[in-house]
């Protein structure tokens, strides 16, 4: 298989500060998950599969070419960023339509393509709120919707899930693998195995601005099993939601905070799968939002650097 | 440059295949692009804080000129005086001209929102989404100079107006006599706009502490420049668009008396196409800087 990106001796650095160190890799199509913790060089890398960034050294190419200073392959690549920012005066269906204007489409044919990418992520009915009142996983959604509106070959991913409820997490997890099925590819970064693991088991594991491992990396796992897994969850009956999950045998503590519950847990696979049933069920009350501190892999990572 | 819509796309495709196998729609032309980028920036400069900020300020002399006239109208106010001396609504009108929007608004506007064209996106963090698109970089800043100057002369030249019915008629000054003068000052005001504007856009795109430099330059260098005889005042915007102000200099301080003293202004012409040159060029080089510069955003 071509590979659609690759890395050749790549590195970034901010000033004294090296952000990527010596990376040599080869995307294939199909879902590379991108794993590891915050300041990992994750969104660095990320930044310059997506021609924000030029390296410092080493060459880059993206569908064999370079991307830096390249914008025609933005015809091919569509990136859901990180950050949560948007233009929050504007509707999610005047802001997507308005993005994918820039890649050629008429008014009308930006409209349709917006619709269509917002229907995508389950946002349509939203299509004409603006932008600031939309909840956390809403923006999530309307910012991948910007990324697929112009139908890209290649997406790129930064942390896609994080902030999302579980349902909207399960959903996205579901399209992600759907799009893939359609024949795009799809690059994800989450600093969450289980995130990723549940969409790929092709991943990039990524420590200190250089690659760890890649591939198939099923040894890792019995690791990151090995430590307990914090959760943060937000919800509207912090107090219902603790006592339903105070009755799993493998929550190890429980915080219960304001509007939310933070829990440490020795089976996040299970814990992830239950968390998703009793939002669904709502029966402890709604669940707004599940984050997932990024100390959970600092350990296995300072294990695996040793 | 084409302003066309590229006749490849046809309509949207369907999100279920992507575009692999089919022709890639052409890119926007630059020209498209900057437009497309102007419409998707209008609003929200608009709508910004800075905008209702500038609102308050040229307000505030509407509200002076508006007091003025309430107090004239129930016979309260006697006649109009600056200095001590008796002006008419024409001269007084001239005067707010020169002091309040050549000497101060023009200027600080230009700096205020040229240094942030690029700057704002990138503290927003939403300048990804705009250089994530198959258009040139270049195109970004171009769009969003041509939202600040529609911004600022939506805002700025109806005040003017505004301020000149309340103000030329005290003391008996006739609307009509010094509509032509009216005429011109907007007509400056916007070219003024858009030199500053496009001159500190290229600060902003240059430098790492843009807002900085855009004050020391029109509060340090301008004022210093065109109160000393010679040559530097030609580095000055001000030299140029002071020399199309239809109203007297007013000499209400050390620095003006010394500018009126060294004063020599170029023919309306000369300035004009020395400060259309002048934005073109640093527009121009603002986009070729922008073309070339990583942004990195902070986490």
């Amino acid at each position: 298989m071509t590979p659609l990106v690759v890395a050749d001796h790549v590195s970034k650095w901010y000033g004294q500060v090296i952000g990527l160190n010596d990376v040599s890799v080869s995307i294939p199509p199909g879902i590379t998950g991108l794993l590891g913790p915050n300041g990992a060089g994750k969104s660095t890398l990320l930044k310059l599969l997506t021609g924000q960034l030029k390296p410092s050294k080493g060459s880059l190419t993206v569908f064999g070419e370079p991307i830096w200073a390249n914008p025609a392959l933005y015809f091919r690549v569509g990136f859901c960023p990180e950050q949560d920012a948007f233009y929050d005066r504007m509707t999610g269906l005047e802001w997507v339509s308005g993005l994918v204007r820039l890649n050629g489409y008429s008014d009308k044919e930006a409209l349709d393509a917006a619709r269509a990418a917002l229907e995508e992520v389950d946002l349509l009915a939203a299509a004409d709120k603006k932008i600031g009142g939309y909840s956390k996983g809403m923006r999530q959604r309307v910012k991948m919707a910007q990324a697929l509106a112009h139908n890209p070959e290649l997406l790129i991913l930064d942390e896609p899930l994080s902030g999302m409820d579980p349902i909207a997490r399960r959903r996205t997890i579901r399209l992600v693998k759907d799009w893939a099925k359609a024949g795009r590819s799809i690059i994800v970064s989450s600093h969450i195995l289980y995130e990723i693991e549940a969409m790929t088991s092709n991943i990039l594991l990524i420590h200190n601005g250089r690659i760890l491992a890649e591939g198939d990396v099923h040894s890792i796992r019995d690791l990151i099993d090995e430590h307990p897994h914090t959760v943060h969850v937000r919800s509207d009956h912090p107090r219902e939601l603790a006592r339903e999950l105070l009755r799993r045998d493998d929550v190890l503590s429980l915080k219960l905070e304001e509007d939310a519950v933070e829990i440490q847990t020795s089976k996040p696979d299970s814990f992830y799968r239950y968390l998703t049933e009793l939002a669904a069920s709502g029966e402890a009350g709604g669940i707004a939002e599940v984050t997932s501190p990024d100390d959970n892999l600092q350990a296995v990572f300072k294990f695996l650097v040793k | 440059m084409s302003t066309e819509t590229p006749d490849s796309i046809v309509s949207a495709p369907p999100l279920a295949a992507p575009n692999a196998g089919r022709p890639i729609p052409k890119a926007p032309g630059a020209v498209t692009a900057a437009l497309r980028v102007f419409e998707l920036s209008l609003g929200q400069m608009l709508w910004s804080r800075r905008t209702i900020f500038l609102g308050i300020v040229v307000g505030s002399p509407i509200l002076l000129g508006l007091l003025v006239r309430i107090l004239e109208f129930m016979g309260v106010a006697g006649t109009l005086k600056m200095g001590g001396a008796s002006v008419s609504g024409d001269a007084a009108f001239g005067t707010m001209m020169w002091l309040l929007y050549l000497r101060f608004l023009v200027p600080v506007l230009g700096v205020f929102y040229g240094t942030a064209l690029i700057a704002d996106e990138v503290d927003d963090k939403t300048i990804t989404y705009l250089f994530v698109r198959p258009i040139i970089r270049a195109a970004v800043l171009v769009g969003k100079f041509l939202a600040y100057v529609v911004t600022t002369i939506f805002v700025v030249l109806p005040s003017v107006v505004v301020l000149y019915l309340l103000v030329q008629p005290l003391g008996g000054g006739s609307l009509g006599a010094g509509f032509p003068r009216l005429l011109t000052d907007l007509g400056l005001l916007a070219l003024g706009l858009v030199a500053y504007g496009a001159l500190f856009a290229l600060v902003g795109a240059w430098m790492k502490y843009p807002l900085v430099v855009g004050l020391v330059f029109v509060i340090g260098w301008e004022q210093l420049a065109m109160a000393l005889p010679g040559y530097l005042r030609k580095l000055t915007i001000a030299y140029y668009l002071q020399s199309l102000v239809p109203h007297a200099m007013p000499t209400d301080g050390l620095g003006s008396a010394l500018q009126s003293l060294f004063r020599d202004t170029p023919s309306p012409s000369v300035s004009i196409l020395t400060l259309i040159v002048a934005s073109a060029v640093f527009l121009a080089l603002g986009g070729w800087l922008v073309q070339r510069r990583e942004y990195v955003l902070e986490q």
